[in-house]
């Protein structure tokens, strides 16, 4: 008897917040886990730890929260890998060939590095649009060409970018946080300009909400998604530009790694995969509990083969907790 | 005939357009001998991608499939001298589990398969990692031959592995074509909702799905240890994407209920043909890569039937 009625309590006190409990789910996840690691381990609560975190966090949020707006059109962008070889390749070509450092005109390598993320996004989503290739394929096959052309472009080599200006977004700190860590910052807030504040960034909620009610309505569907995917390539190209600005290496490999993580991140952050819910701040969150758990479970000393496990285990959690399993009645 | 009624035929289309572009090209390419080896050795991938059909075909994916296999070569090579033949049993027994926990997870929970898949995925590899010591295993010679050395012999010039996947195949398609169970998959991706309105247990189905794409990772790890005679975290890593791509090429949309199987037999066929392709065209290997991806982009928009699809996401 005793426990049905702590489960009517407990019911009735979700039903009264359950929207808002959901919506700060993931953050609360994020608490969480923070407090977990750091009662076993204070040194997880340094600002030393917490600028190692963000520094290995900040390109994977850039290109995680590209990918977000082609996510809340309902659609997905499996390119960054390739995207982000192409431009840290591009990048370290150009700013080579254009004097090697900041301080000359090689600057224009940074602003260079992300037309090229925006072609390769726009053609993405022509490919996507105009030929009618669902955009898991599409975007998943122009990956291919965008490694391919970045192999293409190095010959296999690592290119390195020892400009002591460009190198400071690692190097030099502002209240213990490198540099990079404040472009991603800000970089993000434009982002969230872009999602709350442009009538693109609200057509990408009308676009994954209902496709059929967004086209009713007159919004020319095809632009936005070629635009939206334009975008993505754009914070791709911040990511692979953070990513050389880390290691000082730009190569084929660069953009390794960055689509199961970013996806995975997206949809731990509470957006949904079938398009109109969530957005950057969900992104940001969702990365900052991917990557609080990889350093946690270093800094508190898992053996290394446990680590995948259990990352998978804790992701699988902190999706289902942040589901409204009331608004949904099956999911692909 | 009309554009209409080929629709079906398309990925036939494509396969054989493409090798007769490459034999016009590279006669040799057409060599039955080479061509039956070429075959023969993308089995494993066909396996995989036979079982990721399954995933695909109700409208998820199955993306925990490549670390299943990495964790059965690992366990084949470790338990192959305890149990011999047997092993094989434990192999598929684990990946059956780890794809029924997938699928558990996607339909109980309401994890999006993309996600559940991968983190099972991590999970399976963590137990390879953990059985292997985070070394590449060798298998014992000796008994590797005494109970899987029939996987790699001839017969009349037909190697075995064919012989093992046209039955996988056959089976696959039997179970997809010919029975209830095949019927309910089509109907739960054609229409969850249809599916669950007309008292289908679409929960059931949809783990068994999940089931057998794990069973057929299994399949394919084990096939793939026994080949290299080994076992290791890493063995089988590459396979997945491509697995997805021959589903995908072939003409079984991400959003289920359309394609199948002989489907996934195309598709497989059309991506080798497109790697292999390149090697007997001489292709420089740091342009392999970008050319396979404009390959890509060509043959699905040749491939897929947009019919069916009202509005492509």
């Amino acid at each position: 008897m005793a426990t049905i009625q702590t489960a009517d309590k407990a019911g009735t006190w979700v039903g009264i917040g359950r929207e808002t409990l959901v919506k700060w789910a993931p953050l609360l996840v994020l608490i969480v886990l923070c407090g977990f690691f750091a009662a076993i381990e204070p040194r997880f609560l340094s600002t030393r730890n917490f600028a190692r975190i963000l520094i290995a966090a900040s390109p994977a949020l850039m290109v995680a929260t590209g990918v977000t707006f082609v996510i809340i059109m309902g659609s997905i962008d499996l390119s960054m890998e390739g995207t982000v070889s192409v431009c840290a390749v591009s990048f370290a070509f150009c700013f080579l060939w254009l004097g090697g450092t900041l301080a000359s005109w090689a600057w224009l390598a940074l602003p260079f590095a992300m037309l090229v993320g925006a072609a390769l996004g726009f053609v993405n989503g022509l490919i996507h649009v105009k030929l009618k290739i669902p955009s898991f394929m599409a975007s998943l096959a122009m990956g291919f060409v965008g490694t391919g052309l970045a192999m293409v472009m190095t010959g296999g080599d690592r290119i390195r970018i020892e400009d002591e200006l460009f190198r400071s977004l690692l190097t030099e700190r502002v209240l213990g946080f490198p540099l990079m860590v404040y472009v991603a910052g800000v970089f993000l807030l434009i982002a969230w300009f872009i999602q709350t504040r442009t009538t693109l960034g609200r057509n990408f909620y009308a676009v994954g909400g209902g496709e059929d009610l967004a086209i009713a309505s007159g919004l020319n569907v095809s632009r936005v998604r070629v635009l939206g995917y334009t975008v993505a390539g754009v914070f791709f190209a911040v990511g692979a530009l953070l990513a050389v600005g880390r290691i000082g290496i730009a190569e084929t490999a660069t953009g390794n790694d960055f689509m199961f993580l970013s996806v995975t991140a997206v949809v731990v952050g509470g957006t949904a995969l079938w398009g109109g819910i969530g957005g950057v701040w969900n992104t940001l969150v969702g990365v900052l509990i991917v990557f609080v758990i990889g350093n946690g479970m270093v800094v508190i000393g898992l053996p290394g083969y446990v680590q995948d496990g259990v990352l998978g285990i804790l992701v699988i959690l902190a999706v289902i907790l942040s589901t409204d399993r009331k608004s949904i009645s099956f999911v692909k | 005939m009309s554009i209409e009624n080929l629709k079906p035929y398309f990925p036939w289309i494509t396969l054989a357009v493409l090798v007769l572009l490459v034999g016009a090209l590279n006669p040799s390419f057409l060599n039955p001998a080479s061509l039956v080896q070429l075959v023969a050795d993308i089995v494993p991938l066909f396996i995989m991608a036979l079982g990721m059909t399954f995933a695909i075909y109700i409208g998820g994916i199955d993306l925990s499939m490549q670390q299943v296999a990495n964790l059965v070569t690992v366990v084949a090579t470790v338990y192959l001298v305890q149990y011999g033949i047997f092993v094989a049993f434990l192999c598929i027994g684990a990946g059956f589990v780890i794809g029924a926990a997938s699928g558990w997870i996607t339909t109980r929970q309401f994890v999006p398969s993309f996600v559940a898949t991968l983190a099972m995925g991590f999970i399976a590899l963590s137990g390879a990692r953990f059985l292997s010591g985070e070394r590449a295993l060798s298998m014992n010679a000796d008994a590797r031959d005494a109970s899987f050395g029939w996987m790699f012999g001839n017969t009349v010039g037909i190697p075995h592995e064919l012989v093992i996947a046209g039955l996988l195949l056959a089976l696959a398609w039997f179970l997809q074509s010919r029975t209830t169970f095949g019927r309910a998959l089509k109907a739960v991706g054609s229409g969850e909702l249809a599916a669950v309105a007309s008292g289908l247990k679409v929960d059931q189905i949809k783990i068994l799905a999940f089931a057998l794409s794990g069973t057929f990772a299994a399949i394919a790890g084990l096939m793939f240890s026994v080949k290299l005679s080994g076992g290791d975290a890493n063995l089988a890593n590459g396979f997945l994407i491509l697995a997805i791509v021959a589903v995908l090429v072939g003409g079984t949309p991400l959003t289920g209920g359309v394609g199948g199987v002989i489907n996934t037999l195309v598709g497989t066929l059309i991506v080798v043909v497109i790697r292999s392709a390149m090697v007997y065209l001489e292709v420089d290997a740091t342009m392999q890569q970008m050319i396979f991806g404009v390959i890509l982009i060509v043959a699905i928009a040749m491939t897929i039937d947009r019919s069916k699809m009202r509005i492509v996401k």
